[in-house]
Formats: C-alpha cells, structure tokens, sequence
C-alpha cells in the first residue's frame, strides 16, 4: 500500500507454522472469491513467521511492526460499528530501519477463540491475522483469514422429540424425530403416526429452517430461511399409517446453533412439517413454527 | 406437479400425456447416459432424478402410468448396470446409497434408493437383510395408491434374484450368515410386509373420487390386480418356504391381511391367488386355516368360486397322485374337512345365494368322486346335506332354469355321470329327496337324463325291487305330476319323451324268468298308471317282453315244470295289459297286440294253448268290428287278420272255422266293394295255406273255398264296381290270384276260367282312357302274361292257358 | 352308388335301440338313399335315418302309426325299378309267389319287402327280392332266432352288388351277393 512511489514499501508475507498441513475451509470471501483458510480451534496456538522483502535494495523506515490476531462481529447494517471481541498484539519490531530482508517470528500461545467463524445474511463473526508496517504518513498491511470452529460434544441429554398435535376432527398426528440435537452431518430420523385424517392429503414435506437474529431489544432483526425442503410423504395415508422420516443433514450448508454470540447475533434452526391437501392448503407452518423451537442443531462431531 | 387431484383425464388428453412424459423420461435417459460416459455419476443422477420425477404425476389413468413406469424402469436399468459395474472397480456403495437419499422429491428419491440398494446389495450380500428391511421400510412414505404400488411393484421386480433364499438353520451361525446376509425368513418378512402394504394402496383406491366412478374404478384395480398378486408368486418362488414355515408364518399372514383389509375384490383375488401359487402339499396341510378364512371374508366376496377352485385344484391332485401311484395320507380326511368348513361357511354367510351354497356342494360331490370313488356314501352326504339346506330354506319346486336349479340339475348328474351306472344311485338314500325339490320340467329333464345315461352305457335293471326305485325316480314321465302345466303338452316333445322311456323299458331284464316276470308286474304297475295318453306308448314293450318271457319258458321247459302254467299267467298279464289300451279308447294297436299275442300263443305249445289263442282272435275280431270304422283302417285290419290267422296252426275245426268264415264274412261286408273284392280274394289263402289241428298241421288246400273266395272277388268287381279303371285292375289282380292258385295245384281252377278272364281284360284295357294309371294296370297285365309265358314251359299247371 | 335297405326296428316296442356297432357302420356321408321296410315307429327313427342319408324312403309297417307312410312305394335308382312294400298286407307272408304278384303289379326290377325279420335276398324269374330282415334283430313270434341285418346295394349301371351285415353273436358279418338285370 503506497502512495506516489514515496519509496515503495516492502512486501510482507504472512505465513503460519503448519499452513501446509493444517486442514483448510472454503469460504467466499465478500468479493466472492472462494478462498482456503486454514482452520483453527478454541485454545490453539496460533504461531508463524513474517517476512519483509525490501524493493530495489534500499532501506525502508518505519515506525514499528506489529502482529495482531484480531475476531470480530460485523452487522451488516452497522458497519460502523465493528464488535472487536478479540484483539491480541504482538511488536515485532521497534521504530528503526529496514536494512535488509527480514524475518520475525511471533506466537500467540493458547489463544481462547469463544466463537465460530460465521458468515450469515447480516452478521459476520470472522477471525484474521494482521501484520502492519507503520510510518508517519503510511501504514502497510498484510491481513490472512483464519476459520475457527467450535468443538462440542454431544449432551449427555438428548432426548428424543415427541408430540402429537393437530386439528379437532380433522387431523391429528403424532410425530417423533430420534434427537434434539444433531451434528452437522447427522441424519433425521422419524417418523409420523397418522392418528386421524379426514383431510385429503397430497404431500407431507420436512422443512429446516434457519433463523438468524442481530441486535436487541426493539432492534432485533430476524431473517428466516429455508435450508431445505424434503418431501417425506406422497399422497393420502389413512388412519394408522406411520411414515418414516429419514433426512442426512450432510446434504446442506448448515451452520452450528449460535446462541446469542456476544450479545450481538443468535442462529437457530427449526424443523417444520408441512401437510399440502390437494388444495395446496398448507398446513401445520405456524403450529410448526411455535411449537418446534426445539430443533437445535448443533456442533460439529469431530474427532 | 400437476395438481388435479383426480386420476386420469380423458382418454386423447391421457395419449397426450403421456407422450409428453415419455419425452422428457427419453431426453433426461439421453444425458444421463451421456454423464454417465463420461464418468460425471452426481450429474447422471440428477438426470436420473429429473426422468424420475415424471412419475410423480397424478394425471394418468393406470394403463398410462403403467406404459410410463415401463419406460422409466428401462432407463433405470442402464443405471443399474453402470453403477454395478463402477462398484465392481471399487466405488464406495454406502456413500451413494445415502447420497441419492438427498434428493428432495420422494418417488424418484425411493426409486433411485431402490436402484442403488440393489446394486448395494449385489456388490455386498452380506448386507442383504439390512438394506431390503430399509428399502421396504422406506417405500411406505408414499401413500398415493397408484405411485405406491408401482414404486413397490419396483421394489419387487429389483429384488426378485437377490432375496436370501437359505434355511434359517444354514444361516444361524454368526459367520455364515454374515456371508448370506440374511435367511429365507428375511425374505418372508420383505415380501409380507411389500405385500400388506401393497394391498392396503390397492384397497384404498376403491374409495378414491366419486361413487359414479366406481365401475370404473373396480375396472382398474382388476387391471393393477397382478402386482399385488406377485408378492404371493415371489413367495412361493422361494425354495426354503418348507411345510412348516408356510404353516407357521407364510399362511397365517398371507390370510390376516387378506381377513382384515375387509376389500371384496382384494380377498376374492388373494384368495384364488393363493390356491394357484402355492402347492398342492401345502394346501391339503393347511385347509383348515384357508377355509376358516373363507368363512370370514365380506358378504359379496364369491367365496363359492374360492372353494371350488379349491376343491378342484386338491381333487385333481389327489386324483393325479393316486395314478401315479402315490399315496394320499388317509387320515387327512378331505372330504370331512371339506364338508365342515363348507357347512359352516353356508351358517356364516346368511346372504349366500342358494345357487352358490348348490354350486358348493357340487364341488364337494366331485371331490367325494375323484378322490373316494369307491365312498358312496360320502356323494350321499352331500345330498343330504342339501336336501337339509333345502328344507331349511323352506324352497320347493326349484325351476330348472333359475340359477338354484341349473346347479341342482348339476349335482343330480354328476353322480349319473360318474358311476355311469344309474343303479348306483340305489345307494344314494338322498337322491330322491333331493331330486324332488326340483320343478316338474327340471325332474323330467333329469328322468331323461338318467333315461340316457341307462342306455348308453345298457344298464341292467335286474329286479323288481332296483324297478320300482328307477321308475319311482322317474315317475315325472310315467304319471301324472300335481305340478304339471294344465295344457296339453307338444305332441312330439310329448311322443318323443315316452318312446324314450319306452327304450328304458328294454333294460328291466333279469337272467331269471321268474325274476323277470315280478320285474313286468312292476313296471306295468308303475306304467298303468300313466293315464290314456302314456300308455300307448310305454305299454306295448311290456307287452312284448312278456311275449318273450313266454317263449323263454317255453324254451326251458324241461326244467321248469310249471311253465305251462307260467306261459298262461304270463298271456293272463298280457291279456290284461293289452285291454287297458282297450279302455284306453284304442283299436288298432290292441288290435295288433292281440294278434301278436295269438302269433306268439300259436308257437307255443302249451295246455291251454288254443283256448287262449283263440281268446286273443276273438278279441281282434271283437275290436275290428266295435271299434274300427274307418274303411281303409278296416282293410289294413282285415288284411292283417287274416293274414295273421293264416300263420296260425293250433285251432281245432270248432274254432278255425268260425274264424276263417267270419274273416270272409267281415271282407264281403267291407264298405267299398273294391275293398270287398280284394280282401275276400285275399281271405282265399285262409282256404288254402291255412293250417288247423285237423289239417294236421298242413295245409288245408280247399281248392273248393279257395274258388269260391276268387269267384266272389270277380263278381263283385265284374258286377258292382262301376268305375272300369278299378273294374280291370281288380281283373287283373285278380288273374294274378287264379294263377297264384293254379300254380299251387288248385285243380278247380281250370285253364278256361283264366282265358275267360284274360280275354275279358284283353277286351276292356283297350277301352280306358290312356293315362297313367291304365298304363300302370297294362303293364301288371303285359308283366302277369310275360311271367306266364316264361314258366309256362317248365309249370305244368300254366300249361293250358291261351296266352 | 349305395343304397341302404333296412327296416323293422320296432324302436320302442321291441328294442331300446339300433345295434351300437350298426350305429358305428351307418356314419353320415356315405349313403346316398335309403330304403326303408317301415316299422321305425317313432319320429326319432325316422330323423335317425335322415341323419345318415338326406334322400330316405319309408312305407308302413303294421306297428307304423304314421298315416303319411305310403303303403308300398316305387324308386327309381339309376337303371332299376326298385318296389318298396313292409309286406305284412301279403299274404301269406313272405311268400316268393305272392311277392311275386306285387313285383309284376309295381313292375320293378328289384321287390323288397320286410316283415319277418328273416334276411333274404333272391332271384326269382330274373327279378330280384330282398329282405332287409329287422335291423334292431327285433323279436318276432314266428322266428327262433332273429338277427340283426341290414342291407347296403352298391348299385352299378345294370348291376346290384348287395351287401347284407348281419350281427352273428356280436361280430358283424357281410356277405355279397350279386344281380344283373337282364
């Protein structure tokens, strides 16, 4: 970052011990460009070299050099308004000179990252590492992403979901699903008993909803999404049938349940059952909705 | 998605329909072949996935949908062989198995989970029992009738190489049934559960759309019928389903769903469905069961058909086992087991038409022939068993036509035709009863049936007592009926019914002559009383057995002392008969009959011999002159009297003479005098060839009466016959006469008297008028003076005529 | 061309039915014209007959109720004149002179007659007589023993070859029997 030729500054290379080997994420970066990050989790040393590369030979001064590991929370609407919730600083360097081609090793030992890497419709957690080259009137700046996942394990209580509910004389359903809490590449499994139908059913979808909630208070913003829409039932059943509900969560983008992340987000995922009769009258979405909060998912299964 | 909720559309609509579906299954087969080419698996999937989706439609009427889900299920198989073969260089099946799992619409989700799950199970069998309990499991998310059915008709047709197929014992240590992966009762509990469920979206189709639909309706499900059916036909393919197991699991689940899914279609379809799959060594094992289930199916499910089919399919078995040999265990009692279950599905069902509880004993009757022919008594019990029915059921008079009496009929014949020997029916305490109940033209049909079937096969009426039972059971031929219609019956319907039953007669015969006149007595008692319009005919061979009957005594009498006796009683009953026609208001017959009677008589020597011949003349004669009027009738009458006592030698001078001159008598009183003139010439032979005891058995050659008889003959045609035409016929007849005569020897006919007579005919032929008939009396002359001229040189006694 | 000769069936009087092994001999098609002696007695005969050939000629028997049944009856089979009467209005019966008196009255080449249910068949001053005897082998008082026989005439141009089939102890016999018109 140079203004004018005032003295090209050096080139920074940011590099992380074990980069090579550390397993990396995808993400999409806010360009759009689809970017490796290695990934990281809760306690983990974070620790890596810089390298400054000087231009043309000549000497660069500077005011200092410094490494950060920086996590944040943007909402999009208030962008402004960054939540820093982790800044740490290393100085690699006192004011002085660059004479020649230079390497700084840095460490951040142990690093407590409370929250996941998250990209959402508006909020973004992210964590990143930045190198800066001051000087008066300029600063150079070399930044790399890093991913953070939380790691959790299954509670030890996870009972199974299980409720009947319906319309008087109309429909009534009772409807099981194994868990309250899947991992990421779980899988569903269910099943519905059809206790009375006097509604002429055509199709029975499962929906997984996710919920993404910013800000507090008259402020909060809630943004519904359909992850997935999965058929489980053609046509009528009568009474006593039970369909089977089978539903691999591997097969979509999901997200772990976030509950309220430093008070500035939560995200929530919602399981809706959705009976259409050959009327295209959709019902159950609101019973669903306030009835079937339960449906966390959660964590990540890794060994 | 279409969203008319109804099933199908009109039938151009549906050829629309369905030609843009296979369309789009053709183009999606095309790039899913293409992906697969070229190795892109998820996007040959999702192609796979798309052509799937046609099958979601609700737009399509059976027959569409099932031409559709042909289409779809060939391109499948190039999946299929893809992926088996990708799996063979070492894909991960499981990863694939849960992936297609992903899709978000369930018919092509299940589809390709069925398709994979195959080729799963192909490539790792030890999974077999896992994967099929998942697939079948799995299917039940879709409820629609039709789609269900396909989908699982899918299931079905995938599976049907690869279901386990060893015995539970084989595969009961651990490590061989891991390589199996499953036994035969896996397999069992695949196909059961595919099946219930499967019935169950059959049945349900019955109460889909409106109730004017439902010919309609019924009309598909017997179309979509064999996909449910083949569940049972997987069943039975399988070798491990041993006795045991078909009657612990197979059996009992089979008829619980059948039972309790309450669908008449469906269980009369099941139901015979399960007679023909399995086998037959099954079915005797486990009739118990299936028939208890019969008794618990819905009211309007034609449980007779079921039976029946049933019976017949075991009845032939058994039969086919007997002749080849085998050996049918005796203490399964089939016929028991049958009559039981059968009487208590008749108590069960209040609203069994009769002619299907007749249709029902049918069958039981044709089991009892097939598999017991030697059991009579078991036919009989069916009868019984009916008649009880009958009776309970306050029926009587069951029309022939109506459909009670068309199966009635049935069950009466089978026995007819089974023995082939009416005299079985003897056996048979019930059959009368039961014949009863039948209407007058129904117990008429089966008198002639039965009538028949004696003939054929010439059954032997061989004693009074097997007599009176026959014709007591066809007493509706024999007697008048309180139930027969008031008018007069069709002549020859009538005519044509008695002749039969005048045959029948023919095979009341015993070895025994005295046997056979008791069997005589009981039949002209069971015929006299027959009324005026039988008798004619049913009498008659009564008659003339008994006339037989007498010279079969007659012929044994060196060992029978008694039977002159015997021959009289016997002409006594004959006698007797004969009159009955006589009051009958009949002539000519009993005319006949009587002369008969004195035929016979004349051959048979016995002591009263000539009293009674002379008994059975004068009863002729008595009939001749009271009785016949008509003139022709009273020359044929005349004619065959006299030519009957021409034939007779046994009378005494005291009795022949009255006859033979009250035979001239009778022909000179004749009405018409060209009657007259022929039968008095006719009455010369009596003078002639007649024979008497005092002839001494010759003849009696009175040339004397003999000229007289011709010489009345001539005069009254010479004197009173007007019309010349029969003038010179009866000339020349009688020429024909004088030559008869002459050639035998009569000397009083001298040469003169026949050259009077030609020349006589010689001067009149001329003078007729030419036409047919004088050329016919010509040509008699021309041949009666040919045939003179021709012996003349050898027959001394032409040897003076002028010709 | 075959013609069958047959009569005095008695059915039902006498006999339930024609011999089974006759029945098997007279199949449909092969006869061109019957002659009947008379006495078929039923309607059922009758149409019996007329199953076997479609051209069928009757005359009364005495046991024959049917009025319609000519008393005699003359046919014309190619070259012969065949005189067809029962036989029991001739007295006496049987008798070849008396016979003799029909043939020259009806003019025929061949006379056949029935009646005593006794097989005849001669030639008598160059004409020829047949009787059929009774197919059913019918009883008749004035005969011991009676055999069924039938008589089928292979008529040729001017010659008759007649076959008689008699039922001797169950067996079928046939015998021929030659005439020429002269």
């Amino acid at each position: 970052m140079s203004f004018f030729g005032f003295g090209a500054g050096p080139e920074i290379e940011l590099i992380l011990d074990g980069e090579d080997t550390r397993n990396k994420v995808e993400v999409k970066n806010e360009d759009g460009k689809i970017e490796a990050c290695p990934l990281y989790f809760d306690g983990e040393t974070i620790s890596g070299q810089v390298k400054t590369t000087l231009r043309k030979g000549s000497k660069y001064e500077h005011t200092g050099i410094k490494v950060e590991l920086v996590g944040v929370i943007e909402v999009y609407y208030d962008r402004g308004n960054p939540d820093n919730f982790l800044t740490l600083h290393k100085e690699l360097a006192r004011p002085g000179d660059l004479l020649q081609n230079q390497l700084f090793k840095f460490e951040f030992p142990n690093v407590e990252k409370p929250y996941e890497t998250y990209t959402g419709t508006n909020v973004k957690l992210r964590y990143f590492i930045r190198v800066s080259i001051s000087k008066r009137l300029s600063l150079i700046v070399k930044e790399k992403q890093i991913l953070v996942h939380t790691l959790a394990q299954y509670p030890d209580v996870n009972n199974s979901i299980k409720m009947e509910v319906g319309i008087e004389d109309c429909l009534h359903i009772e409807f099981e699903y194994n868990r309250s809490k899947y991992h990421l590449k779980d899988v569903i499994v269910g099943k519905i008993y059809f206790l009375l139908v006097r509604i002429k059913v055509k199709t029975m979808e499962l929906a997984i909803i996710k919920r993404e909630t910013t800000g507090t208070g008259p402020n909060t913003v809630n943004e519904n999404e359909t992850i997935a829409k999965f058929e489980i039932m053609d046509g009528a059943p009568v009474r006593g049938e039970s369909i089977p509900i089978r539903v691999f969560l591997a097969g979509y983008t999901l997200t772990p349940t976030f509950k309220d992340v430093n008070k500035k987000f939560s995200v929530r995922y919602y399981l809706n059952l959705v009976l259409v009769d050959e009327e295209e009258r959709r019902y159950f979405k609101q019973q669903v909705e306030q009835t079937l909060k339960i449906c966390l998912i959660n964590l990540y299964m890794c060994a | 998605m279409p969203t008319t909720p109804q099933l199908g559309s009109p039938p151009d609509e549906q050829d629309k329909l369905l030609d843009e579906a296979l369309g789009i299954v053709k183009m999606q087969a095309f790039q899913m072949k293409r992906c697969l080419d070229k190795g892109r698996l998820m996007d040959g999937l999702k192609h796979a996935s798309t052509l799937l989706g046609e099958l979601r439609t609700s737009m399509l009427s059976p027959k569409s949908y099932y031409e559709l889900y042909m289409a779809v299920t060939d391109e499948l198989r190039h999946l299929e062989i893809y992926l088996v073969d990708e799996f063979q260089k070492g894909r991960q099946v499981s990863d694939l198995y849960e992936m297609v799992q992903y899709a978000g619409s369930i018919v092509p989700r299940l589809y390709l989970l069925i398709t994979v799950g195959l080729v799963y199970i192909k490539t790792k069998p030890s999974l077999s029992r896992d994967v099929l309990k998942d697939m079948v499991e799995m299917c039940r998310g879709v409820q629609h009738p039709l789609r269900g059915l396909f989908l699982r008709n899918y299931l079905l047709q995938c599976t049907r190489n690869i279901l386990p197929d060893v015995a539970d014992t084989e595969g009961s240590l651990e490590s061989e049934e891991s390589s199996t992966g499953g036994t035969v009762q896996d397999s069992i509990d695949f196909v059961l559960m595919n099946f219930a469920e499967m019935n169950k979206l059959w049945v349900r189709m019955q109460h889909q759309g409106h109730s004017r639909d439902r010919e309609r309706r019924e009309k598909e499900r017997q179309d979509l019928r064999i996909l449910v059916g083949t569940n049972l036909v997987r069943l039975s393919q399988l070798e491990c389903i041993d006795l045991e197991k078909y009657i612990k699991t197979v059996l009992p689940s089979i008829l619980e769903q059948v039972v309790s899914c309450r669908d008449a279609i469906a269980q009369e379809y099941l139901m015979e469905c399960i007679i023909q799959v399995f086998p037959d060594e099954f079915h005797l094992s486990t009739l118990h069961s299936f028939l208890r289930a019969c008794a618990e199916l819905q009211p309007n499910v034609n449980v007779k058909n079921i039976i029946i089919a049933l019976i017949d399919r075991l009845a032939a078995f058994t039969q086919r086992t007997k002749d080849e040999g085998g050996i049918i265990s005796t203490d399964l009692q089939l016929f028991d087991i049958f009559s039981d279950q059968v009487a208590l599905i008749i108590m069960s069902k209040p609203d069994i038409p009769s002619e299907d509880i007749v249709a029902l004993q049918v069958s039981l009757i044709n089991l009892a022939n097939k598999c017991y022919p030697d059991k009579v008594h078991y036919v009989d019990k069916v009868l019984g068993k009916t008649t009880e029915i009958f009776n309970k059921f306050n029926l009587e008079r069951i029309g022939q036509i109506t459909p009670v009496g068309k199966e009635l009929m049935k069950l009466l014949k089978i026995p007819v035709d089974n023995y082939d020997n009416v005299l079985t029916l003897l056996k048979l305490e019930n059959y009368g009863n039961l014949l009863d109940f039948l209407d007058y033209d129904g117990r008429k049909a089966l008198a002639m049936y039965l009538i028949n079937n004696a003939l054929e096969n010439e059954t032997q009426i061989g004693n009074p007592e097997q007599v009176d039972f026959m014709l007591g059971l066809i007493s509706s031929l024999i007697q008048d009926q309180a139930d027969q219609p008031t008018e007069t019956p069709d002549p020859e319907d009538f005519a044509e019914e008695q002749s039969l039953l005048g045959r029948f007669l023919h095979l009341l015969v015993s070895e025994d002559p005295d046997e056979q006149y008791l069997i005589l007595n009981t039949a002209r008692r069971h015929l006299g009383a027959g009324g005026n319009r039988r008798i004619p005919f049913t009498l008659p061979p009564v008659v003339f057995a008994a006339y037989q009957l007498a010279f079969r005594y007659y012929s044994v009498k060196d060992q029978d002392d008694k039977w002159e006796k015997k021959c009289q009683k016997i002409f006594q009953f004959c006698h007797g008969t004969i009159s009955a026609l006589t009051k009958a208001e009949l002539a000519e017959l009993p005319l006949r009959l009587f002369l008969q009677g004195a035929l016979a008589i004349s051959r048979i020597p016995f002591e009263n011999q000539e009293t009674v011949a002379y008994e059975f003349m004068s009863q002729a004669f008595s009939l001749y002159e009271d009785e016949i009027s008509d003139s022709k009738a009273q020359l044929a009458a005349i004619t065959l009297i006299v030519a009957t006592l021409e034939q007779i030698g046994c009378f005494g001078e005291e009795n022949h003479d009255p006859l033979r001159t009250n035979c001239a008598l009778a022909a000179s009183k004749l009405l018409k005098k060209p009657d007259q003139s022929r039968a008095v010439g006719t009455c010369s032979h009596l003078f002639w060839s007649g024979k008497s005891v005092a002839s001494g058995g010759e003849q009696i050659k009175d040339e004397k009466r003999v000229l007289d008889c011709l010489k009345k003959g001539l005069k009254i045609a010479a004197n009173q016959c007007m019309d010349s035409m029969v003038q010179v016929q009866l000339f020349v007849e009688l020429l024909n006469h004088y030559l008869y005569f002459k050639k035998k020897g009569n000397q009083l006919i001298e040469a003169t008297l026949v050259n009077e007579l030609v020349e006589k005919i010689k001067e009149e032929l001329p003078n007729l008028e030419n036409n047919e008939e004088s050329q016919q009396i010509s040509k008699h002359f021309t041949n009666t003076i040919d045939h003179v001229k021709s012996v003349a040189s050898i027959e001394e006694h032409y040897k003076d005529i002028a010709v | 061309m075959l013609v069958l000769v047959l009569g005095d069936l008695h059915i039902p009087h006498r006999v339930a039915s024609l011999p089974a092994k006759f029945r098997k001999l007279l199949s449909p098609g092969r006869i061109q014209h019957i002659l009947c002696t008379g006495n078929l007695c039923t309607r059922e005969s009758y149409d019996y007959l007329k199953t076997v050939a479609a051209d069928v000629h009757v005359v009364r028997g005495d046991f024959d109720d049917n009025l319609v049944y000519p008393e005699q009856k003359v046919v014309t089979v190619g070259q012969f004149r065949i005189g067809l009467c029962h036989g029991h209005q001739i007295v006496p019966w049987g008798d070849p002179d008396a016979l003799a008196m029909v043939q020259r009255q009806l003019d025929v080449d061949i006379l056949i007659t029935g009646h005593t249910h006794k097989f005849e068949a001669y030639e008598h001053e160059s004409k020829f007589y047949i009787n059929p005897g009774s197919a059913t082998g019918a009883y008749n008082p004035l005969e011991n023993r009676v055999i069924p026989s039938f008589v089928l005439m292979d008529i040729q141009s001017t010659t008759v070859v007649t076959y008689v089939y008699q039922l001797i102890d169950s067996e079928v016999k046939v015998e021929r029997i030659e005439y020429k018109k002269s």
